[in-house]
């Protein structure tokens, strides 16, 4: 079986979700197919300046073909543009003006995927707000398998999506909220799905004494691991955890790791280890009270899973559906929407050892149960097969013409986001399950 | 606080209706059967249920605070709050606006107050055009034979620099009128959030005053049902002293018959001041005989009741009372009305109640029946202080 992978980035130091998604998939199933990667040669995110050299090379193992990117994103035309249309009316080719102001764009690699699409089984295409997934997912709809790792955010309201989430054969979701939200804004049931996810790398052994020592670490903590950004809620984590500090006696400190792209308040029991290698960002986790996760938006928390890999509990912000869903199905973790469910919530597992432990084991047995790499690869070679056994039903609805391309029917992408359900996604993960 | 609320204008979960109070949101944080800590502790041992763990979390602090808002919420009120007290009809929104701005935006240093024009010697010799300069400054002399123009010159010199020197001080009165406008309304605004706080907090005293009080209300019922089992175990005084034991064996079925018309309501309408009077003297004397510290109190009050009986007032009229209500204890309030043929000729003879027999003698009467009560309350100093209540608190 031949797949090909196509990702905005790829390389063995890029952490974003996404790309470190398609770099674990692309290792995984190389195991079982023979595997190639169609990616650009940005390295930077926003700018997606070409930083490698086109052409191809082998990262752990995986032949990966890089293409330059036409232009840098100018980063207040892709402002004014994201609030035009997620705030006014718009029509299509503003949306696509705005995905190619966005980032990258790279007409060669769309010109190689359209070459190798006939000679693979199947196209994997990582994050749909990025150009390379959504117009390569519309140049091999016939072999697009798709990974959206959509989040709530205004961009996913566009009117561009919905047809791709239709047109493509199957859809590797993220999570049951991910799964809920796409179905709702697009009516693609008839397209098929599952829930997959993504595995973690988890070191056979961790030391959280070793991570103590170097880190000098002598009070329990709780962890944050991630970008240190407002977006990812670091903001509000600050300030519940620095109301919670001046109320309680307890000797807890707020170990942070990750870039910090925010300042971080200077506080007595706020401790920034900055960028720290796997291992001893295993070591702290597994050394940890519980793991804090205060972002609102997510598609999916490698790092919470890594947490519950490592038997510790998770504390989620309960404004992001997915981790609030996950903590639910797993009962492995608390939540929290203000300082005071936060206090409350940390108490409750600094009080109860027994709770956190319980909390802690119903994690890394959900972690086993779900997201261990032999239940992810058997979940994408049973697509595979489901796939090749079906024929594709549909064909991808064509762009409008000229005419109804510059039409300004779209509504505000904000406004279409904002109605589509939300909540945790329960039931029916319980009914899939059995 | 629609506002405030990060789920505002979205739809409902995706399991509305399905989930009852596992909803999202305030809807979630309804009450729900409070799961005792051991409970809690039990269950975890061998199974959690976050839902659970967060719905107790969640009644917790609804319970602890009584009106919840969080900090942005309870600013956001304050805000309004702000509003409603700069009346728009008063205060122009866009100055409002205005001062809000200026205390969030730090206020600017005045620019350097531009001349509106400045005069010099040469000024009025000006042009654009280099030649007609040059014939003005030839002809300079001659003009200077028809007028003397320097007083012109250093008038209007001297009006720019007073210009000059005006518009700097408007421009620093202009700041620090800024700079005060700030400060009013920042401390008008923190003033009003304090209101607001404090109003919070008063408003969640008064409930939990509210609540008290309920509490104080049902712990009383609680104690007059009490008392009234008592009365039920023990066969009423008056019964003892005159019927055969075959009669007093019927007296329960009495107040059955008679028991719609012994309620409290019935009661305070049919006795009018009396009952009033009565239930007034109730309250204070009741704590003394249920509760621990009123057991002690209540060997006092079983001595001031034996002098109330020796004054000629049966004690039985006031344990009767106590049990006022649709309770056991209505039995010796329902035996005297029952029993009462005529008006009573005063507030006391109708508690007494004018029964056919003749009167007897308090302590005679007391004797045989009265004898538990008294026990009971003879024996309450001698139990320790600290007796724990006989039915489980009501407390929280």
């Amino acid at each position: 079986m031949k797949l090909v992978i196509v990702v905005q980035r790829y390389g063995a130091d890029i952490n974003g979700g996404a790309e470190l998604h398609a770099r674990y998939v692309a290792e995984r199933l190389a195991t079982h197919a023979d595997v190639r990667v169609l990616t650009t040669c940005a390295r930077d995110y926003v700018t997606w300046r070409n930083e490698w050299p086109p052409g191809e090379e082998i990262v752990h193992g995986i032949p990966v073909e890089r293409f330059a990117v036409t232009r840098e994103r100018d980063t207040i035309d892709f402002r004014d543009r994201s609030e035009r249309l997620f705030r006014d009316r718009h029509s299509v080719k503003d949306e696509l003006d705005w995905l190619d102001s966005q980032g990258p764009t790279s007409p060669t690699l769309m010109k190689r995927l359209a070459r190798v699409a006939d000679e693979c089984d199947f196209v994997i295409l990582f994050s749909i707000r990025y150009g390379p997934a959504f117009h390569g997912a519309r140049l091999a709809a016939h072999k697009a398998v798709l990974v959206p790792t959509a989040e709530r955010e205004s961009s996913l309201g566009l009117s561009i999506f919905p047809p791709v989430f239709r047109g493509v054969r199957a859809i590797m979701y993220n999570s049951f909220e991910e799964r809920a939200m796409i179905t709702a804004l697009s009516s693609n049931a008839d397209t098929p799905g599952v829930v997959v996810g993504i595995g973690s790398q988890i070191p056979d052994a961790v030391d959280p004494e070793r991570a103590r020592r170097t880190f000098d670490l002598p009070n329990p903590y709780l962890i944050y691991v991630g970008r240190i950004d407002v977006n990812k809620g670091c903001a509000d984590l600050f300030r519940h955890f620095i109301e919670y500090a001046e109320r309680t006696t307890r000797a807890l400190d707020l170990v942070l790791i990750g870039t910090p792209v925010l300042p971080i308040p200077d506080h007595p029991r706020i401790r920034h280890l900055g960028f720290v290698a796997d291992q001893d960002k295993f070591d702290a986790i597994a050394g940890a009270e519980a793991l804090v996760m205060p972002s609102p938006y997510e598609s999916l928390s490698m790092v919470a899973l890594e947490a519950w890999a490592l038997g510790r509990p998770v504390l989620a912000s309960a404004r992001c559906d997915v981790l609030v869903g996950q903590c639910l199905r797993s009962n492995a973790g608390l939540y929290y929407e203000d300082a005071r469910e936060f206090a409350a919530a940390l108490d409750r597992i600094l009080s109860d050892p027994a709770l956190a432990a319980t909390l802690g084991r119903n994690g890394r047995a959900f972690f086993t149960r779900h997201y261990s790499w032999p239940v992810i690869e058997r979940k994408y070679l049973d697509m595979f097969d489901e796939l090749r056994r079906t024929p594709a039903s549909s064909d991808m609805e064509p762009l409008p013409g000229w005419l109804a391309r510059r039409a300004r029917t779209s509504p505000p992408a904000a406004d279409v986001v904002n109605a589509l359900p939300q909540g945790p996604v329960v039931e029916r993960q319980h009914a899939e399950h059995r | 606080m629609a506002e405030q609320n990060p789920q505002h204008g979205r739809r409902q979960h995706f399991h509305r209706g399905r989930r009852g109070q596992d909803r999202r949101g305030n809807e979630r944080r309804g009450p729900s059967p409070a799961q005792s800590p051991e409970q809690g502790g039990r269950e975890h041992r061998d199974h959690v249920d976050v839902e659970q763990i967060m719905r107790e979390i969640r009644s917790r602090i609804s319970q602890r605070h009584g009106i919840e808002l969080t900090t942005q919420q309870i600013q956001e009120l304050a805000a309004r709050r702000l509003e409603a007290i700069l009346d728009p009809r008063t205060v122009k929104p866009s100055l409002l606006e205005q001062i809000r701005r200026s205390t969030t935006t730090p206020v600017d240093a005045p620019a350097a107050a531009e001349p509106a024009y400045s005069f010099e010697d040469t000024t009025l010799y000006d042009s654009h055009r280099g030649s007609l300069r040059f014939i003005r400054r030839l002809l300079n002399p001659l003009l200077k034979l028809f007028f003397n123009p320097n007083p012109l010159i250093s008038a209007l010199n001297a009006q720019t620099k007073l210009n000059q020197a005006a518009a700097q001080r408007e421009a620093e009165r202009d700041r620090r009128q800024a700079e005060w406008n700030a400060l009013h309304y920042e401390i008008l605004h923190r003033l009003v959030l304090e209101v607001s706080r404090t109003s919070l907090e008063a408003q969640q005293l008064s409930m939990r005053v509210d609540a008290l009080s309920a509490k104080v209300d049902f712990a009383e019922r609680r104690a007059r049902s009490i008392e009234g089992s008592l009365h039920q175990a023990r066969p009423s005084p008056r019964h003892e002293s005159a019927p055969p034991p075959a009669s007093v064996a019927q007296l329960p079925r009495e107040p059955s018959t008679t028991e719609s018309s012994s309620t409290p309501a019935a009661q305070e309408s049919s006795t009018g001041e009396g009952g009033r009077r009565r239930r007034r003297r109730r309250r204070g004397r009741r704590p003394q005989g249920f509760t621990p510290e009123g057991a002690a109190i209540g060997a006092g009050a079983a001595v001031v009741e034996s002098r109330t009986t020796e004054g000629g007032e049966p004690p039985y009229v006031d344990d009767a009372d106590d049990d006022e209500g649709p309770d056991a204890g209505d039995e010796g309030e329902a035996f005297d009305a029952s029993l009462s043929p005529v008006e009573p000729a005063s507030a006391s003879q109708a508690e007494v109640g004018p029964e056919p027999e003749p009167p007897v003698q308090p302590a005679q009467a007391l004797a045989p029946a009265e004898a538990p009560l008294e026990t009971q309350a003879e024996s309450a100093p001698n139990e320790p202080a600290d007796r724990p209540l006989p039915t489980e608190p009501f407390g929280d």
